[in-house]
């Protein structure tokens, strides 16, 4: 790889490498049995360089092929954007508290393709057990991932990291009716426990067993860490440093401003061992930490890449992540942290008597996600009727803008949960929501 | 590549029921403007391929980005697949083709310099951004992609396809304070670099659709007689029903089966709904499917009546049925899976000012964010919403989510239009993490009774 970039920067001020290689293997059951099992190998590398003060880049994924990727990546410097920061230097974790991060399992890697087989049959079996006309499907998942930088100023490091990820489906069909429930659990570490996904799916089919009807209007409403981002999604979009630079956010003017309740605490942090999104370094070299982005309801910081922080004129967060080997980096969320309350789901409930518990939504991300508006339909939801769940709720959809109803968070749940591996959020209870069913 | 996959496939036919190899070059171009500034211009070179092998009715499956060990890659795949397999392969019967189709474009992106590119989007990047005050921002993307897929079988069958791409999204941000409202156009192709030539209409009116939806008011939630556009009649088809037509979901699912029984009533008598990937150039086209198979036009509801489903050769099989050429492959990192090509309802004969006459207070939906389904449940944002008075088109709404069970509003279908436009937009269709795949779809005016709104 040195020899590579010596090349380039006889034709450019500075460059960077950055190559990812990575061998993920899902072991995947459909309809109760084994389906298919894939092995898929992926090996790229991308190149970014400053020529004459502006930035070039460009990728691939052959062996050879680097002049070609010089040639390129030169030829879109001549209309990129002007260089706001240099490529990092030496790279040290400083941070005492958080040398080092644990990312990496051995217990991972070497976990065996029948062993996968194995816990995907468990689930199954456990799903059948409870009702034996369940259509499941399920995926074990691990991944084995290295990632190497090295820039022309002597920036340089490297890891290696571990994922495995179990997920489920349950699907019950009734005439016309379709119950689908899903969940998942992912970490960096052989720890996953499969028991607690089926007893939490299972806990759902219960609720959903009879369907029962709500009427429109304004009522409370709880959501699930599983749909919390329904409310969080719009405010992470309006946080990234380069919405709020191009005044796209409308949360740009806000910070330091009092804007949610008081119970609202998150922040983005790539230094938790095993979560999805930890790394000792973003994908360009910045130390990751944790940035405190909400505290007590207030906007306390933006999130950064060097390019977007160069150009607003401050440090980069070490949120610079790429999306994939063809991308440049851009701000992104590592891991995002919303810190618990102190009400348990059962007490929310049991003060509720008329309102829903929203579980899974269709439409996530859908529309005008940055002006805080959200419609989603009810995929997943309970009735919840003098402080107990009576059933589940069809053809109904919730709406609202996420940047107001945050203002009126009843309650939010003592236990955080992971979500996706790189979320982690409690309960959120809304003192009131517009809700809307078919007749 | 054919010695190549030819070599790599000898001597392996005894040790699996059935062998595939696919190989994809690919050359891309990206640029991006946003507000005023170029956000970005890369270009990147990909090669990749991958292999799947049938040993017993399981499947295994290995991607990668070196040729080098291609022998070994196939024995890897026989492998894992030899885990899976407990009962009989069975295939549907292909023609084993040799074919090499090559593609002849009207100007050429690839000869088109990177200036030049860039300076057309320049362009139009200026007209969002200079037509009106309270323009804030624009996105502006455009992209090119020349693949070259190889693909071979263990039955003789081996097809080099040419597949050119490229599209371009035009965003518009407009601001009043807090209030910020956003519209999307977008246009994709498979054939010449002319096609971005000619688009600048369809740039200004993604401006004033963002101007103008900052003063609509949210449309009030309910139930509604709603219209849908061409686009909109386009998504709804594709996304709710199309995804239901593919066999790969409902094969070993007997209640799903059951209900997409054919000869059941799907709608009217004035309802058809084609999906035909054999139409020349169109987005979701190609002469042979990821499998090698031959596309055709398939109805899937005719007269009313459901009449075809969606197969790749393994569901074709499955359900006694013949394969439709509708196995596809978003790229070498995936399986061909049971996916739709171009898809659209049928013309009907009532013209769009019949179809307003009689509602009172209804909807008209235009264009579309997005949309989503899980089985029977729909849901899509429309891009631009007018409430209908007195059989007129009357103020502007915003926030317009429609929302249903796809059977009942199949069933509540209850005028269609007579001017079906085909649409071919940047995005793509996503299944089983395959997104985009590049499809078209199209609609004439649609008249639905009785649609769920969302709204505050």
């Amino acid at each position: 790889m040195e020899k590579l970039l010596k090349q380039a920067c006889k034709e450019v001020d500075s460059a960077e490498l950055f190559k990812a290689k990575s061998k993920a293997i899902p072991v995947n059951f459909e309809v109760n049995r084994l389906k298919s099992i894939d092995i898929s190998e992926s090996e790229g590398k991308a190149l970014r360089v400053i020529n004459k003060g502006r930035i070039g880049f460009s990728s691939s994924t052959g062996k050879d092929g680097f002049d070609l990727m010089l040639e390129k990546a030169v030829a879109t410097s001549e209309f990129g954007s002007a260089a706001s920061f240099d490529f990092p230097g030496e790279m040290k974790r400083e941070n005492k508290k958080k040398k080092n991060i644990d990312i990496y399992d051995e217990k991972v890697a070497d976990k065996s393709i029948e062993e996968m087989v194995k816990i995907g049959e468990g689930i199954i079996e456990r799903m059948k057990d409870f009702n034996r006309k369940l259509r499941c499907d399920v995926t074990i998942l691990k991944d084995y991932s290295e990632i190497e930088y090295l820039n022309s100023r002597g920036g340089n490091f490297s890891y290696h990291k571990t994922t495995i990820a179990y997920s489920v489906m349950a699907q019950q069909t009734e005439d016309q009716d379709m119950l689908m429930i899903y969940s998942s659990l992912e970490s960096g570490k052989d720890n996953l426990d499969a028991k607690a996904l089926t007893s939490e799916v299972i806990e759902n089919l219960e609720w959903g067993e009879k369907i029962v009807p709500v009427k429109s209007g304004k009522m409370p409403v709880i959501f699930t860490p599983k749909a919390a981002l329904v409310l969080i999604l719009s405010i992470i979009s309006g946080l990234n440093g380069k919405m709020v630079l191009k005044k796209i956010s409308p949360l740009a003017s806000q910070k330091n401003k009092k804007l949610w309740s008081d119970l609202l605490t998150f922040y983005s942090d790539g230094t938790i061992d095993f979560a999805l999104g930890s790394a000792p370094f973003d994908d360009e070299g910045v130390e990751m930490k944790r940035v405190p982005l909400v505290e007590k309801g207030e906007i306390k910081n933006f999130y950064y890449d060097l390019q977007t922080a160069g150009m607003a004129g401050v440090e980069s967060t070490g949120n610079g992540l790429r999306a994939s080997i063809q991308s440049e980096p851009v701000p992104g969320i590592s891991n995002l942290i919303m810190e618990k309350g102190d009400v348990s789901f059962k007490e929310m409930i049991k003060d509720i008597s008329e309102g829903i518990v929203v579980d899974q939504v269709l439409g996530l991300g859908q529309g005008n996600i940055i002006s805080g508006a959200f419609s989603n339909n009810v995929q997943l939801g309970y009735k919840i009727e003098k402080g107990k769940i009576v059933g589940r709720v069809k053809d109904v959809m919730i709406a609202g803008n996420a940047i107001e109803e945050l203002k009126n968070i009843a309650a939010l749940g003592n236990k955080a949960k992971w979500v996706e591996g790189k979320y982690k959020f409690p309960h959120i209870y809304l003192k009131s929501l517009s809700v809307s069913a078919k007749k | 590549m054919r010695e190549i996959f030819e070599k790599a496939l000898k001597d392996k036919k005894n040790s699996a029921d059935y062998i595939e190899i696919r190989a994809e070059k690919k050359e891309t171009t990206t640029i991006q403007f946003q507000g005023e500034k170029l956000e970005k211009i890369n270009c990147s070179q990909q090669i990749g391929g991958n292999v799947r092998v049938l040993v017993k009715g399981g499947w295994g499956f290995v991607s990668f980005n070196q040729f080098d060990d291609l022998e070994e890659k196939v024995r890897e795949a026989i492998e894992v697949a030899g885990l899976i397999g407990k009962e009989e392969s069975k295939l549907a019967a292909a023609l084993p083709v040799v074919e090499i189709i090559n593609r002849e474009l009207d100007k050429d992106f690839r000869q088109i310099s990177l200036r030049e590119k860039k300076d057309l989007m320049e362009n139009y990047n200026n007209i969002i951004m200079k037509s009106n005050s309270l323009i804030q921002s624009s996105n502006v993307i455009y992209t090119d992609r020349f693949s070259t897929i190889y693909f071979a079988n263990s039955e003789g069958c081996y097809i080099e396809q040419e597949k050119p791409f490229l599209s371009a999204g035009f965003t518009a941000i407009a601001r009043e304070g807090d209030n910020v409202q956003i519209a999307s156009e977008s246009i994709g192709s498979t054939k010449g670099f002319v096609i971005m030539e000619r688009i600048s209409d369809k740039v200004q009116r993604t401006a004033s659709r963002a101007v103008n939806l900052l003063k609509a008011q949210p449309v009030e939630g309910g139930e509604y007689t709603v219209i849908l556009d061409q686009m909109l009649g386009g998504v709804f088809i594709h996304e709710a029903f199309g995804h239901l037509s593919e066999a790969d979901f409902l094969y070993e699912d007997e209640r799903m089966s059951d209900l997409m029984k054919l000869g059941k009533k799907f709608g009217s008598p004035k309802l058809n709904v084609v999906d035909d990937g054999s139409i020349p150039d169109l987005l979701g086209s190609a002469k042979y499917d990821d499998e090698g198979v031959r596309t055709k036009k398939n109805y899937l509801i005719k007269e009313g009546i459901l009449t075809g489903r969606l197969h790749s050769r393994e569901t074709a099989v499955k359900m006694g049925e013949e394969p439709t050429g509708n196995a596809r492959a978003l790229n070498y990192r995936f399986k061909p899976i049971v996916r739709m090509t171009n898809t659209y309802i049928e013309n009907g004969d009532t013209p769009f000012k019949d179809l307003l006459s009689g509602i009172k207070k209804g909807i008209y939906a235009r264009d579309c964010y997005g949309g989503m389904t899980t089985f029977e449940m729909f849901t899509f944002s429309a891009g631009e919403g007018f409430m209908i008075r007195d059989g007129k088109v009357a103020e502007p709404v915003k926030d317009v989510v429609l929302s249903g069970n796809l059977f009942t509003t199949l069933l509540n279908i209850e005028g269609v239009g007579n001017d079906l436009m085909m649409i071919e937009s940047g995005g793509g269709c996503g299944k089983a993490g395959q997104n985009p795949l590049p499809v078209s779809f199209g609609s004439p005016h649609l008249r639905i009774k009785k649609v769920v709104v969302g709204g505050r």
